[in-house]
């Protein structure tokens, strides 16, 4: 079996479906610790935008929204997201056309589940993302997603806060999406020094009021509440702090 | 500048309200403003009761001239009172906005004075967070019954959402509990309003329609007589006549002791069959008739849906591979979702038990109720089926004993996406 390596990239992830088109018996990652068995080969994927261009293009005759499909599924943080979305451009090519109806099949399924969680998680942190305000009117919103969805996040709310300027910083990944009232730009950003301004204090303090007063006692169910608000983005919310 | 004891009383006030969503607008940002609408909704937080929040809820006033029996706010009350000016509030909504705590504004009042005057003093604030503040977020403005039509037009230019709450079932129940309004007062306007959307509909109205978001109501269960048959009864004549997006239902609290009233709440559990009654009407296709006799109420031991099927289990099991999709609608424990996916699913070949576990189509009801290429995996006896069918329902309960339980219908029945 033949272990086809990308870094990661998208350019990378369509140069290796054209490299590993043909072959039966491999799998396509970006997972660098990933367990190697006695019969394993790999090979060391180099971004080439001809093929990648080749496969893309191949791929928007046949159906034009799979590549903003697979575009969801790279974000994802699954360690086989790379080879899910493999699976899904050879079943495309294999029935020459769209597939996402043939809900049965398991590639299909894979696929919609790598999606759903990404799409899922992009939609729940329009909600939890939180900003605060720095001294030169600046918004600033730290988090640490599960899957790589900054870019996803700023276009939101770029659209929302069209006027404002604010960074969206993914510590985890240390990647930061900023945001001049004009365009968006994505950078590398491993930490940032934040003067918050003398009104934060006390907006923080007014919502986590709201919070207290807004919930009624007498009808308990923290359970629910986890459910839809997992623990583990708690850190960043003011209100549970 | 707004203070944390008068946000309390306020925010206090306004909680029993129970709508939160912020969906069904699509409301652009204008340049250089802020804000715009999701049409999906989007909720920012969950409360320790596992309610969402999505919209900053508020009251204007909680100085009330009415005296409903039911309100912690009535006029006889001893209750700290207290008061925002239009500006506290379009500062508070701007700031926790682009915060992202919120997806917009909830507005509502007592009525501090007159309806009228109320009635524009909210009017005023909104067109002021719109147009001075510039804000584009979700508006959902609460109607002040008695307020003159041209004053509640003005607001629904400005608003996503309006709401009128028909507070009792019956008009007996509103004369006894709620003596200031009367029924004329809450349908009234609702009407107005379904007209004046219909209008813009109809005209291909593109800027400026009045309340892209539609209308909701809510009522209070349990505080009076009425049986949950004539209940539902209302609520699908709101849907099919009013053409409301939403009725909330509110199991009674008794938050505030009269002669009038009952000592006890109503159960959470009557409040739960009463939004799966309510999403059987909206989503899968039922009538009130199909689902309660006029005087009757919901069965506590099994789902509205379960119990349909129990009494026509002549119709079942359907197969999977050929049922039309109104009757995959009505197979227990397939949900609309489901139903959707199999229809897409089953054009690509014939589907058996497997490929729906696969699909994540939960089987443990359904199983009773299809076949699969012809083949049954579920219970031939439907004695043994009704057993294992409250006893699923109870086992839930055990679990949760608060507002939701089914996850398919309650997961979205009070958050801010439906």
């Amino acid at each position: 079996m033949t272990y086809y390596l990308t870094d990661g990239s998208e350019e990378s992830f369509y140069t290796a479906v054209f490299i590993a088109y043909s072959d039966k018996d491999c799998i396509i990652t970006s997972e660098r610790s990933i367990q190697l068995g006695l019969d394993v080969t790999t090979v060391d994927v180099v971004a080439d935008g001809e093929k990648a261009e080749r496969v893309k293009r191949k791929l928007h005759a046949l159906d034009r929204g799979a590549e903003e499909d697979i575009q969801l599924v790279l974000k994802s943080n699954a360690a086989l997201k790379e080879n899910a979305a493999f699976e899904y451009i050879k079943l495309i090519i294999a029935q020459g056309g769209a597939v996402r109806g043939m809900l049965a099949h398991p590639a299909v399924i894979e696929m919609t589940e790598i999606r759903t969680r990404v799409y899922g998680e992009t939609h729940r942190l329009k909600g939890l993302l939180r900003f605060m305000e720095n001294a030169d009117g600046v918004l600033y919103a730290p988090y640490s997603p599960d899957n790589d969805i900054t870019d996803l996040l700023a276009v939101h709310f770029a659209a929302r806060f069209s006027s404002k300027r604010f960074v969206i910083h993914d510590i985890k990944r240390a990647i930061a999406a900023l945001y001049d009232g004009n365009e968006i730009v994505m950078t590398r950003a491993e930490g940032a020094e934040i003067c918050l301004s003398e009104y934060e204090e006390y907006f923080e303090g007014l919502w986590r009021q709201y919070y207290k007063s807004v919930n009624i006692e007498s009808r308990p169910h923290e359970k629910q509440m986890r459910g839809s608000m997992p623990v583990r983005y708690w850190k960043f919310l003011p209100e549970k702090r | 500048m707004l203070d944390a004891e008068r946000l309390a009383i306020l925010t206090e006030s306004a909680k029993y309200d129970v709508s939160c969503s912020s969906s069904c607008s699509k409301r652009a940002n204008a340049k250089g403003g802020l804000g715009n609408a999701s049409v999906g909704g989007i909720c920012h937080s969950f409360t320790p009761d596992g309610r969402c929040i999505s919209l900053l809820k508020m009251l204007m006033s909680n100085a009330c001239l009415y005296d409903c029996e039911y309100c912690p706010n009535r006029r006889s009350a001893d209750v700290r009172r207290a008061g925002v000016t239009p500006d506290e509030i379009c500062e508070l909504t701007i700031n926790f906005y682009m915060r992202n705590y919120i997806e917009g504004l909830f507005l509502s009042s007592a009525v501090f004075d007159t309806p009228n005057r109320t009635m524009e003093l909210l009017t005023e604030t909104v067109i002021k967070l719109r147009k001075v503040y510039n804000f584009n977020g979700y508006i959902h403005l609460k109607g002040i019954p008695h307020a003159d039509e041209a004053l509640i037009m003005r607001a629904a230019k400005y608003v996503d959402r309006m709401s009128f709450n028909v507070e009792l079932p019956s008009e007996r129940s509103l004369k006894l509990l709620a003596p200031q309004k009367t029924k004329e007062s809450l349908l009234l306007p609702m009407k107005q309003l379904s007209t004046a959307m219909t209008y813009d509909r109809e005209n291909k109205v593109r800027r400026g329609r009045v309340i892209p978001a539609g209308q909701t109501t809510q009522m209070i269960i349990g505080a009076s007589p009425e049986s949950d048959g004539q209940i539902l009864r209302l609520t699908e004549a709101l849907y099919r006549k009013i053409g409301l997006k939403r009725v909330y239902y509110s199991s009674y609290v008794p938050v505030v002791r009269s002669a009038k009233l009952p000592d006890a709440g109503a159960g959470l559990l009557r409040e739960h069959r009463l939004y799966q009654a309510d999403w059987l009407i909206r989503f899968y296709g039922f009538d009130v008739e199909e689902i309660c006799g006029a005087g009757e109420n919901l069965s506590l031991d099994l789902d509205p849906k379960c119990g349909w099927a129990m009494r026509n289990m002549h119709l079942f099991p359907v197969e999977i591979n050929s049922a039309p999709l109104e009757m995959l609608l009505r197979v227990p424990g397939i949900g609309a979702k489901g139903a959707y996916r199999i229809i897409e699913a089953r054009k690509f070949g014939a589907l058996d038990y497997d490929n729906l576990a696969k699909m994540r189509i939960i089987l443990k009801r359904a199983k009773h109720f299809i076949t699969c290429k012809g083949k049954f995996y579920g219970s031939d006896s439907t004695g043994a089926v009704k057993a294992a069918l409250v006893l699923d329902g109870m086992k839930e309960h055990e679990q949760q004993l608060s507002m939701f339980s089914s996850p398919s219908v309650a997961l979205s029945a009070l958050t801010g996406e439906v």
